[in-house]
Order: C-alpha cells, then structure tokens, then sequence
C-alpha cells in the first residue's frame, strides 16, 4: 500500500509545524523522516496516522483519499518511542488486543487468535514472555511486543515514531538491523521517524531531510549524505568544515560574476574528504597541526588555518605513514568540495588526488 | 535465624514503634473499650439487642443507601474527575474547588440545605414530586442524596491523579489498532482506573456508613422505614441504654471490618494482577 502525502500544511498556534509538505512513497519502501526536534517530523507522522489533522492538503493510501479517515479504520500499525503498551494486560493480551476488537463477523476464533498472536511473538523472538506483563520488559522487549501488536492487525501501513530513541545504544543498532528484515519480510510501506543520522542512513532505503516544517532534501541514503542539497543536510548529516571564500579565497573561489555580493561563498567539505600532504602543492592550504587523536578506525587530526579550528579524519594507515605530530606545518588539499551562496549550491568540485585514503 | 536486612533511610524500628503507639491510643484502645464494654453482657442478650427488626431494618437503611451512593459517586465521581483532567473549559479550577467543598461543609449545613432544596416545597423537590410523583426528602432516597453529597470528592480525587497519570498515546494505540472510542475505554482505560476507582468507592462508602449530621435532617427518621444505625444509637443512648448502644456500635464495627477487608483484599489482587508481581515470584520460586 502506498502512501501519498499532498501539501499538507499545519499550525499550532503561531508555530508552523508543516509548510506545503509533498511526499510519495511507494508499497515496500522504508522511508526515514530525518531532522532535528521541532521540525514537524513527528507531527507529519502523526497527520499520516490520522491522529492529528492538517490544516491544508490531503493524505492518500492506495490512490484513495484518506484525509478524514478515523485512526482506527485507516490500517496503519502505530509504534511510539515510550511504547504505549497496555499495562494491565499480559504481553499476549496486548498483541492479541487488536484482533479482539475487531467486529464479531471478522474476528478470529480464540484458537486463531491464539496461534497468530504466537506466530508474531516468536517472530520478534519474544515467545517465552507471553505471560509476563510489560512492567517486568526491558525497554527493548516493550518496544519489540509494541512493534508486534502493530503487526497483529496486518496493518497496509507501518509507522514509527523514534522507536529506538528511548533505548540504549546496543539495544539500538540491535532493533535497527531487525527492523529492516522485518520491513523486507512484510512488504508494507513503512516510514520512521529519527533525529539519530545515523539510524537514518543505516536502516532506510530513502531519507527524507525535514527543517523547520519543510523538506529539505530527499533521496537514498548515499545522495543525502555525499551530495546535501543544503547547508543545513551538510551539517545535519554527518561532521563538516566550513571554508569562508573571504578567508580561504582558494577554495571556496567560485566564478565571480556568479557572486551576490551580501552573500559569502561557504565550501563544505567532509573531515574524511580532506588530504593531508608534506609538500606544498597547488590549491592547498597550509595549516598548523593542533591535536591528534585516535579514535576506533579513524586518526582525527585539529588543524587550524587563518586562526579557525577544522577537523580531518585519516585512517590509521595513512596516520602512520605521515606521522603527524602537534605544531608542525602541513598542507590541505579537499578530495570532494561543494560551495554555497546562501541556501543556493553554486559549484561541487571532486578532485583525484591520486592514492590517498 | 536473624538477618538484619540494611535500609537507606534509619529509624525503622523508631517509626514503627511510634505508628504502633499511636495507632492504639487514637484507634485500638477505644475500639477495644467498646468491644470490652460490650463484652460485659451475656452472648443471649447481645444477640437479642442486635438482631431486633428495628435493628436490621437499620442495618439494611445504612449499608444500604452506603452501597447505593457509593456506586453512584463511583459512575459520576470518574466522569467529573474525567471531565477536570481531559478537558479544559473556563471556570475550570472554581470547578476543582467545588469538588472539595463537602469535605470541609459542616455535614449539619449540608442536611438541611438539600432538605429545603428537596423537600415537596423545595426547588428540586417541588418538580420531582409535582412532576415525576417522587418523594425524596424523609425517604430513604434522601438518605441518598446526603450519602452522594458527602462522598464524592472522595472518588474525584483518588481518580484524578491516576487518570493524569494514563498517556494519551495509549489511547491512540488502542485506536490505531482499531478499537472504537467504547471498546478504548472499557477494556484500555477502565481497567487501569480500576483500583483507584475501587479506592474511591471504599472511602466514599465508609464515610457513608458513619456518617450521622446530614443524614439525620433528611432522612425523616421513620423507624423501620428512614433510620440509620448511628441514630438508633444515639437514641438509645439518650435513653441511658449505654448496652444496647455498644451492641449497635459493635455489630457496625464488625460488618464494616469485614466489607472493608473484602474490599481490599480485592484491591491487593487487582493491584498485584496489573503489576503482574504474582508471575515474577513464581518465577524466582
């Protein structure tokens, strides 16, 4: 079942949680809503579940208008980040509460209900916790029971909101790999709902970037985090450097007639994507050492140029061979740059620096 | 075997000592002078005092219309402590206030001002009974009415905290897997508000069964018809018959322990069924 989400827009008050929000996506996707707390993730979550209402614009299962559908006739399995498990009842009554309600013509018999509701525990491998109530569950257990009731009522629809974001974080990278095989297994489209990048770019097959109540940029994974359509998915989406052209003219100097004088060209570049070299070569900017550290697989080194801090990220090997210590002089080259003018990309540069990394 | 088990806080034995004191001199001790003066008559002679018709058409009067207010204060009590928790309207708190109004009332004021209001001339009284030929004043149904007044705060505030306790996200899961708002509040939100719910209804109905002030206006005090217990003592203590009176306040005592230790005993085991403790014992056994 797809979903289709048509200019939707919301206010609370004087706040615009959703701004002309658009969205598609196709049955068999899983989609991540990508950004940080307060730029209406949560709440486009919520109008697609039909637990909040927009203001503007429709939502769409299947082609069919579903704007003012009820919550409970709209199919969608719900998981919300505290659980939200029914505390008086046993986990197999809570995963059972779905099919209980059902109207007496389609509701199962008890037997039925009975080997659905243990088909589904065994598959989030919770089948020896059947009698237990949730207050005895750890965190990930309440939320693995959760995401089972969800799926109890054969939902079109699977929708999360941080449904990891209370857990610890083994517990958590644990969920996620389950998750996605458990997406793939049921094919239904599901979307979740993080503020953890990472999580987004492990488990999701499209990212969706949200900021301040507009969608900053859509696409797999891979586009979002090597090729950020803005400054804010740059900075969002993993650890960046900041040129100014003012300060390191060489690399953030971008076709001038192209230049909106009010406006300072900034180039991004990734810590990973900066090449320390010894010599002196064209384009490079020279920087004082301040500070290396290893950390896991990665040699973080702080250089400064200008009298302004920037991180480099170089693999041990390449660590090893240069040797860095703190207060020499090196030299900067970008493997992979793109340069801003406000919100507008003006130019993205990759260039071959040979065998480094 | 001795096993000193360390607490974090001192002074167990120190504030255990001090609830035990004082729990005898304001409850034991006067509870036990009453038994023991009871005591003093032959086991004939207290079963004849206690199970006169005028004594039982009393006992069925007390925990009668005890048992009819409390449950109705149950119903109604949750719905206003519904009402003030879920939903805000102007006046909201003065509401709240008012709730709290008949624990402080001196019960006196309180009987003959819902006498006046529904006596067949009062406001309420005078449509009931022109209207629907329904007398409430000096009837049981008035004892009622005074029960009700006098034991609703009792349920709103012991559900309040419970219901602003309960997360809305339930509520949304229960709908998100289908249920109707009905199927929601029965079998979601009612059995989470249950023990409190039962704890409101407790105390709504022992303050029920003792209470005396507003009830002796209204009631009419027609014996076998509209007298309540704690008036056939009095009166029989107005009449120097300090005897029969223990026997009443004995045989009160008795039925109220017993209902009450019912009713907790109940409580223990639904608080001990949603917290599902009984399963984890079980388990570590």
């Amino acid at each position: 079942m797809s979903i289709a989400v048509k200019n939707i827009s919301k206010r609370f008050g004087n706040f615009t949680a959703l701004d002309n929000i658009s969205l598609e996506i196709p049955t068999g996707e899983l989609v991540a809503l990508l950004g940080p707390s307060g730029c209406g993730k949560t709440t486009l979550l919520r109008i697609i579940a039909g637990m909040e209402s927009a203001d503007q614009g429709s939502v769409h299962f299947h082609g069919e208008e579903a704007t003012h559908v009820h919550t409970r006739e709209r199919q969608v399995g719900f998981v919300f980040q505290h659980y939200a498990l029914f505390r008086h009842m046993s986990v197999f009554e809570n995963v059972a509460f779905g099919l209980r309600v059902k109207p007496r013509a389609t509701r199962p018999s008890e037997s039925e209900i009975r080997e659905r509701v243990m088909k589904l525990l065994k598959l989030v491998q919770l089948d020896w916790l059947a009698e237990r109530y949730p207050s005895q569950l750890s965190g990930g257990q309440r939320q693995r029971i959760a995401l089972a009731r969800a799926l109890a009522v054969e939902p079109k629809v699977l929708l999360l909101d941080e449904p990891f974001g209370a857990l610890d974080t083994q517990v958590r990278k644990e969920l996620r790999r389950w998750l996605r095989r458990l997406h793939d297994e049921m094919h239904i489209a599901s979307v979740f709902v993080t503020h953890d990048q990472e999580e987004a770019l492990e488990v999701a097959d499209r990212v969706v970037v949200m900021n301040k109540g507009r969608i900053e940029q859509m696409g797999t994974p891979d586009q979002v985090y090597s090729a950020p359509a803005s400054p804010f998915v740059y900075r969002f989406l993993g650890n960046v450097n900041v040129f100014h052209s003012r300060v390191h003219g060489q690399w953030a100097d971008v076709d001038r007639a192209a230049h909106v004088e009010k406006d300072e060209a900034l180039a991004f570049v990734r810590p990973h994507d900066i090449e320390i070299q010894r010599e002196s070569s064209d384009g490079a900017l020279s920087a004082g050492v301040l500070h290396v550290q290893a950390i896991g697989p990665l040699v973080r080194v702080e250089v400064e140029h200008q009298g302004e801090v920037f991180e480099v990220e170089l693999t041990r090997e390449r660590h090893n061979q240069l040797a860095l210590v703190a207060g020499e002089t090196v030299w900067l080259r970008p493997r992979n740059l793109r340069v801003f003018q406000g919100e507008q990309m003006v130019s993205s540069q990759t260039f071959d620096l040979g065998a480094g990394i | 075997m001795t096993r000193k088990s360390h607490r974090v806080l001192p002074g167990f034995g120190l504030s255990l000592g001090y609830s035990l004191v004082y729990l005898s001199l304001l409850v034991l001790i006067p509870l036990g002078a009453l038994i023991a003066r009871s005591a003093q008559l032959s086991l004939a002679d207290f079963w004849a005092i206690a199970t006169t018709e005028r004594a039982f058409a009393a006992y069925k009067i007390t925990f009668g219309c005890a048992l009819i207010a409390a449950i109705v204060n149950g119903v109604f009590g949750l719905i206003v402590a519904w009402v003030l928790v879920r939903y805000d309207f102007p006046g909201k708190r003065l509401v709240d206030a008012f709730v709290d109004l008949p624990f402080a009332l001196p019960t006196a004021v309180a009987g003959i001002t819902l006498t006046t209001l529904y006596a067949s001339t009062g406001w309420v009284g005078q449509f009931l009974e022109g209207v629907l030929g329904f007398k409430v004043a000096f009837t049981p149904a008035g004892i009622v009415v005074a029960l009700i007044f006098i034991g609703i705060p009792f349920v709103v505030r012991t559900v309040q905290p419970v219901i602003e306790d309960i997360e809305q996200e339930v509520e949304e899961a229960a709908a998100s897997l289908g249920a109707t708002r009905g199927q929601t509040f029965f079998r979601v939100l009612l059995p989470a508000l249950f023990p409190a719910l039962l704890t409101g209804f407790t105390l709504a109905f022992s303050r029920a069964v003792g209470e005396y002030g507003s009830v002796i206006f209204i009631a009419g005090n027609m014996p076998m018809v509209s007298e309540i217990t704690p008036l056939l003592i009095i009166s029989k203590l107005e009449q120097y018959d300090l005897p029969g009176a223990t026997v009443l306040a004995v045989v009160m005592l008795v039925i109220s322990f017993v209902l009450l230790l019912a009713i907790n005993l109940l409580q223990w085991w639904t608080a001990n069924r949603h917290s599902g403790r009984h399963i984890e014992n079980g388990v570590q056994a």
